[in-house]
């Protein structure tokens, strides 16, 4: 469960985020939408500690994001836009240092390990070093050591990103299936159909600030559209930065 | 705690893992010792050569001379007929320096004048420096020799024209003006400390960010300062290694070569030495790590950090060059400032002069007091969110 209420973030002059405001649900994947630049991955930041809003406040599970940091970093599992992993390590080591550092250890963590490696298909990597990797198998390490501590709250930057065809309708599965075992999903996308076809509530952000925000039907019905997209362009009041 | 632990363990395994980076590390950690000996045995043996080998000296028209001729041969000269044209010949360094005995030296030396001999030299030549300063005393030393015997001849003390008599009384020690050209060797062990560091820090810091992990570990429920300490210990081994490394470099050489034969002193470097310069480096592991860990955290890249902390290896490997040259006394003050102390003090271990534990006490807590300080600084530049906004 994720509250945010009043969020604000400036960097010198530019006004990134302007009183933000949304809740994401359990069991729920929400997704936030807009141009690129609009403020998804500033307001996303926040929520997972590594920026300070300005004011604003935000709860996961109930903690705020700046009282207590530690508690919300061991409720959520990120995978941000920076995906680095350790090229002298192999797959393995990369997720068991980030289990380790989520106090998990033993037998604990190497069952959750193989049940993430089953579950993303990488058996045949898992004990390469991940030096000379693809797009798609860093971001499957990726995801598989966010997920390592399996987190109540998933956060996703452009979770497609990159991806090929194949990949991409593999990715949309997989968060699917994260949403079914009760995880409360937020994801940012400047993808109109990905959102469409992903989502269970949508946050529209551009220059900031929150534009519009609900269901798909609630979209629909507020902007007296008859598709998605229309509604979102509408809502948005420009095509600029989408896909 | 345990945080700081498996930071430290991640780090140490990866670092190894990237073998190439400290193999080099380790080649930097000789390169000291090899050096300082490839100059020893160079000194040692030009040293030997020329004092020991008979002076061969061109001499034209020597039967004009023959009591000077006998006074050179007596004192290990072998004299040698001269080319045709002496200035020539020296001018082209086909020799060092000829005795040329004009004709009319026969006569001034009979009738009591003043005889005049030439000796044609190339003064800018170093190297027939030793020749030439070689035959000069020893005319100066025939010259001095004949006045005193006309003076005593003619029932003059000699003293009379000793005006003033200089007594040079030389303090330096055989072994302390040997450590005139082993004073290079803090230089070189304070530079092995920061250099064994350099990679690792590097890599664990700047490398990081270059390979964008750090945002993702940093989003882990683990205190900024518990990533600062284990990425700060982790550089710790590799240090100590190369101070190791370095200092067990030095102690092969110096008790290898043959020091007391080439210079003529025993050099003081034995198992107890190194250990002791070991012991008083340590914080300066310390200090090392955490100046190139601050340091680097502000590059962008490794390339960038790269160009950065060799700079900082040089700045406190200063005060040792110049040691080499400005002998300074272990006063206080010297002792408050970090590498600076602990070089005067490889010094006199290196003299064998007495040490004050007093001394070495200031020195390590000062170092280790401003090493934390570095440190808190790194932790609050790490609890910035500019650390990961910075762009890549």
């Amino acid at each position: 469960m994720i509250e945010v209420q009043g969020l604000t973030k400036s960097f010198g002059k530019v006004k990134a985020v302007q009183n933000v405001s949304f809740s994401a649900f359990d069991g729920q994947i929400t997704g936030l939408l807009g141009p690129n630049g609009a403020g998804k991955s500033t307001t996303l930041r926040m929520l997972y500690t590594l920026l300070e809003p300005d004011s604003g406040f935000a709860r996961i599970d109930g903690f705020d994001i700046r009282e207590s940091p530690i508690e919300v970093q061991s409720r959520i599992g990120v995978l941000s836009d920076a995906q680095g992993l350790y090229p002298r390590l192999t797959v393995r080591e990369n997720i068991r240092y980030f289990g380790r550092l989520h106090d998990l250890n033993g037998g604990q963590l190497e069952k959750q390990m193989d049940k993430l490696i089953v579950l993303l298909d990488m058996e045949a990597i898992a004990d390469r070093k991940t030096e000379g990797f693809s797009t798609g198998e860093r971001l499957k390490v990726a995801i598989a050591r966010a997920l390592i501590h399996d987190p109540r709250n998933v956060l996703l930057d452009e979770p497609t990103n990159g991806l090929d065809v194949k990949s991409t309708r593999a990715m949309r599965q997989f968060i699917r299936q994260l949403r079914d075992t009760g995880k409360c999903i937020l994801l940012t996308s400047h993808i109109m159909q990905e959102v469409a076809a992903l989502c269970d509530q949508i946050v529209i952000i551009s220059n900031g600030v929150v534009s519009a925000q609900g269901s798909p039907a609630e979209l629909l019905q507020r902007t007296g559209k008859n598709n998605l997209e229309d509604a979102f362009i509408e809502a948005i009041g420009s095509e600029e930065g989408l896909a | 705690m345990n945080k700081i632990r498996i930071i430290f363990e991640k780090e140490v395994v990866d670092s190894l893992r990237d073998y190439r980076s400290w193999v080099t590390g380790l080649f930097w950690a000789l390169f000291g010792p090899l050096m300082m000996g490839g100059i020893l045995i160079m000194i040692g043996s030009s040293i030997r050569e020329d004092i020991e080998k008979p002076l061969n000296l061109p001499v034209q028209n020597p039967e004009n001379a023959p009591s000077l001729i006998q006074f050179l041969e007596q004192h290990d000269v072998i004299v040698e007929p001269a080319p045709a044209d002496p200035e020539g010949a020296v001018k082209t360094g086909d020799l060092n320096v000829i005795l040329v005995i004009p004709e009319g030296y026969g006569d001034d030396f009979s009738s009591g004048k003043s005889a005049t001999v030439q000796l044609v030299l190339d003064s800018s030549r170093q190297s027939a420096s030793t020749d030439r300063t070689r035959i000069q005393s020893l005319l100066e030393g025939y010259s001095t020799y004949l006045g005193t015997l006309r003076l005593v001849v003619r029932g003059v003390s000699p003293e009379v024209i000793h005006v003033v008599t200089v007594e040079e009384v030389d303090v330096a020690t055989p072994q302390s003006r040997a450590t005139a050209l082993i004073s290079f060797l803090p230089y070189f062990i304070i530079f092995a400390i920061f250099n064994g560091a350099a990679p690792i820090i590097t890599d664990t810091t700047a490398g990081e960010r270059e390979r964008q992990s750090l945002e993702p570990l940093l989003i882990n429920p683990v205190p900024r300062r518990s990533f600062v300490l284990g990425k700060l210990m982790a550089a710790f081994p590799f240090s100590l290694a190369s101070l190791a490394i370095t200092l067990i470099g030095f102690g092969i050489v110096f008790n290898i070569l043959p020091v007391e034969e080439y210079l003529g002193v025993r050099i003081n470097l034995t198992v107890t030495t190194l250990l002791s310069i070991f012991l008083i480096c340590l914080p300066v592991v310390f200090l090392a790590s955490a100046i190139q860990m601050l340091v680097a955290s502000f590059a962008r890249s490794t390339k960038e950090a790269g160009t950065y902390l060799p700079f900082i290896a040089l700045i406190p490997s200063l005060p040792g060059l110049a040691l080499a040259f400005f002998p300074v006394k272990p006063e206080l003050w010297t002792m408050l400032i970090p590498t600076f102390g602990q070089q005067i003090m490889i010094n006199q271990f290196m003299r064998a002069e007495p040490f004050s534990v007093s001394n070495a006490l200031i020195s390590i807590i000062t170092t280790i007091i401003i090493s934390a300080g570095i440190t808190l600084v790194a932790i609050r530049l790490y609890s910035r969110e500019q650390i990961v906004i910075r762009k890549r």
